[in-house]
């Protein structure tokens, strides 16, 4: 792929820093978060807000698969697996009481990192195919953890996910309103596409592109491989940790649902349909995703059947995904594969 | 004792849905992710039929059917997306993966559904001084069965000996003549017969819900994946050895038992990253 070329002269450029000149994507970033600002003061409906609350959550996790295909060129079939620990770790600390809240929001992130770096080691050295297999395997076996061991964890019942009154200094009632939720949840994807830009632009990020690549040729260059791909593993981890994080603050409920596959598969629907190849294709994915979602209406009862063919139909005939399709309109960068 | 004895048959049970993934991986160098919502069909329309016809018309329709969508699925998946990325493949049987189990859930409701094994099978029989369901030895034949013909078909027949060398190399196996497209047809209609066979006899041992694909899925990639992708005998032994330990796991530790697969996954991966039986790179 001609990606690896492209990337590289951005990647440069950051590298030495290029004066004090600010990157577009800087300044695209912090108008994106401002105008996020004005979205509750322009949309009356507590429903609307919910809805697209709840996208942004989960806009953010597709947008931790997306950055995993694009920089290890690996898919994640059990993305829900980070999300649904984050969300698991919030509850049971509210019920165990161990640690104060906002210490567990930081492991409900930290966690799921380990986890995947640790995890990483021994599958990111696997075809795509096998670490594909595991990565569904994998979430759907916490997700059988979660829903035999009842004394911990209340089964398919689910637990509440007990907070503090305040979290940072902040009130409660901030995060579980649409309307500041909201804002929140914006913000943090915002700042996580940014960051996840400032990644991927940065030596490692085309190191990884280097490998995923060819990852022999990297070796024979004289890279390590094999951390910075479980590295890249754990931030993805990271960020979908974080969308589990808001996801339990926003909700304070937990369910094994957090964990099923049907999640995952949701969120790498949104990822594929957005196109992984821009990362912030997967959150547009979302946003698609949401909107079709909402269209189909009384249809929802057979919404897995829709999204489903949907997956099939977008894999088939826009393989690039819908932001693919806007590079190829706006001729800005070649994103198609060779 | 009679603990080691269900292990097998869970084992068992494991290897037939698990050599199915094997064969398929063998062709056309994908694995099928709705594998599991094939497993969870085979199920319910031998249940269907059988409520009808009996047990056995159920298995020889259940089994027939899901070779034909083997067929179809090869057809109209396997073959037009060969010159695509694998990854291509996977989404696509992944979103058929969505829609299967939402067909099921519309035809059948999302309750659980038992099912009696058959007659002839229904007693049991004492061994090492406990009762012992006829049915349970039942499925450990069934394997036995499966893994002989399979082991018998692969090494003594002619066709046989393309899928071996096509497992190893397609391209040059299709350059020697032989159609590889005609023969994919073929083993992946046996990869999805042996789903629809496995659905089968997992009537009676556990209870029909349109979530069991998905459920008994994380064994069977973890098998395939241990055992090397390629292999039949590395897919054996590893269906035997998880199966044998989650068992063991779940009369012990029920609750954290279906962690155990993963974690003898990890220490095989961690000592041969290419599986039990899988050629090196």
């Amino acid at each position: 792929m001609s990606d690896a070329v492209t990337q590289r002269k951005p990647g440069v450029a950051a590298a030495v820093g290029a004066g004090p000149r600010v990157p577009t994507f800087v300044v695209a970033a912090a108008v994106l978060a401002a105008a996020g600002f004005a979205v509750p003061w322009l949309i009356d409906s507590q429903l609307a807000l919910t809805l697209m609350t709840q996208a942004v959550i989960y806009a953010i996790l597709a947008t931790a698969i997306g950055f995993m295909i694009r920089q290890n060129g690996l898919t994640s079939f059990g993305h829900a697996a980070f999300f649904g620990m984050a969300v698991y770790l919030m509850a049971l600390n509210g019920k165990f009481d161990a640690v104060p809240a906002e210490l567990a929001v930081l492991a409900a992130i930290a966690v799921p990192a380990a986890f995947a770096f640790l995890a990483g080691l021994i599958i990111v050295r696997l075809p795509a195919l096998s670490f594909s297999m595991l990565t569904l395997a994998v979430a759907q076996s916490l997700h059988e953890l979660m829903l035999r061991w009842r004394e911990l964890a209340n089964g398919d019942d689910g637990m509440p996910v007990r907070l503090p009154s305040t979290l940072f200094g902040v009130d409660i009632e901030l995060f579980q309103a649409p309307s500041t939720m909201f804002v929140v949840c914006w913000v943090v994807l915002v700042a996580v596409i940014a960051l996840l830009t400032l990644v991927a632009r940065s030596h490692f990020g085309v190191l990884t592109v280097a490998i995923r690549e060819n990852e022999e040729r990297t070796r024979y260059v004289g890279y390590h491989t094999l951390v910075p791909r479980a590295l890249v593993f754990a931030l993805s981890a990271a960020v979908g940790g974080l969308a589990g994080v808001l996801f339990a603050l926003y909700n304070a409920f937990a369910t094994p649902g957090a964990l099923h596959w049907s999640l995952s598969g949701e969120a790498l629907i949104m990822a594929v349909i957005g196109g992984p190849h821009a990362i912030w294709g997967p959150a547009l994915g979302a946003v698609v995703f949401f909107v079709v979602k909402d269209a189909v209406g009384d249809l929802t009862e057979h919404w897995p059947a829709i999204i489903g063919a949907t997956l099939i139909v977008v894999t088939v005939l826009l393989p690039q995904g819908v932001s693919g399709l806007l590079a190829r309109f706006t001729g800005r960068r070649a994103a198609s594969k060779p | 004792m009679i603990q080691i004895i269900n292990g097998l048959v869970y084992g068992s049970f494991l290897y037939v849905l698990a050599v199915g993934l094997v064969l398929i991986f063998g062709l056309r160098r994908v694995t099928n992710f709705a594998h599991g919502g094939f497993f969870m069909l085979g199920a319910y329309v031998s249940y269907a039929v059988a409520a009808y016809l009996g047990f056995w018309t159920g298995m020889v329709v259940s089994v027939a059917a899901l070779a034909a969508f083997g067929v179809l699925l090869d057809r109209f998946v396997f073959r037009p997306l060969s010159s695509e990325e694998p990854i291509v493949t996977l989404l696509v049987t992944f979103g058929l993966l969505f829609v299967l189990e939402d067909a099921v859930r519309t035809i059948w409701g999302k309750n659980y559904i038992s099912v009696a094994a058959p007659e002839a099978l229904a007693g049991s029989v004492t061994i090492f001084g406990s009762q012992f369901p006829v049915y349970r030895l039942f499925v450990i034949a069934v394997a036995v069965t499966v893994a002989l013909g399979l082991a018998i078909w692969l090494r003594s027949t002619r066709v046989g000996l393309y899928v071996r060398a096509s497992s190893v190399d397609p391209v040059t196996t299709g350059m020697q003549g032989v159609d590889t497209d005609r023969l994919s047809a073929l083993v992946v209609a046996i990869g999805t017969g042996l789903a629809g066979l496995s659905g089968t006899i997992a009537g009676p041992l556990m209870a029909l819900s349109p979530s069991m694909g998905g459920y008994i899925i994380i064994d069977c990639f973890i098998v395939v994946v241990t055992g090397g992708l390629t292999s039949f005998t590395g897919a054996f032994v590893a269906a035997l050895v998880i199966g044998q330990f989650h068992n063991l796991g779940l009369v012990y530790v029920p609750e954290v038992a279906s962690v155990i697969p993963l974690l003898i996954m990890a220490v095989v991966l961690g000592l041969r990253p290419q599986g039990l039986a899988g050629a090196g790179k």
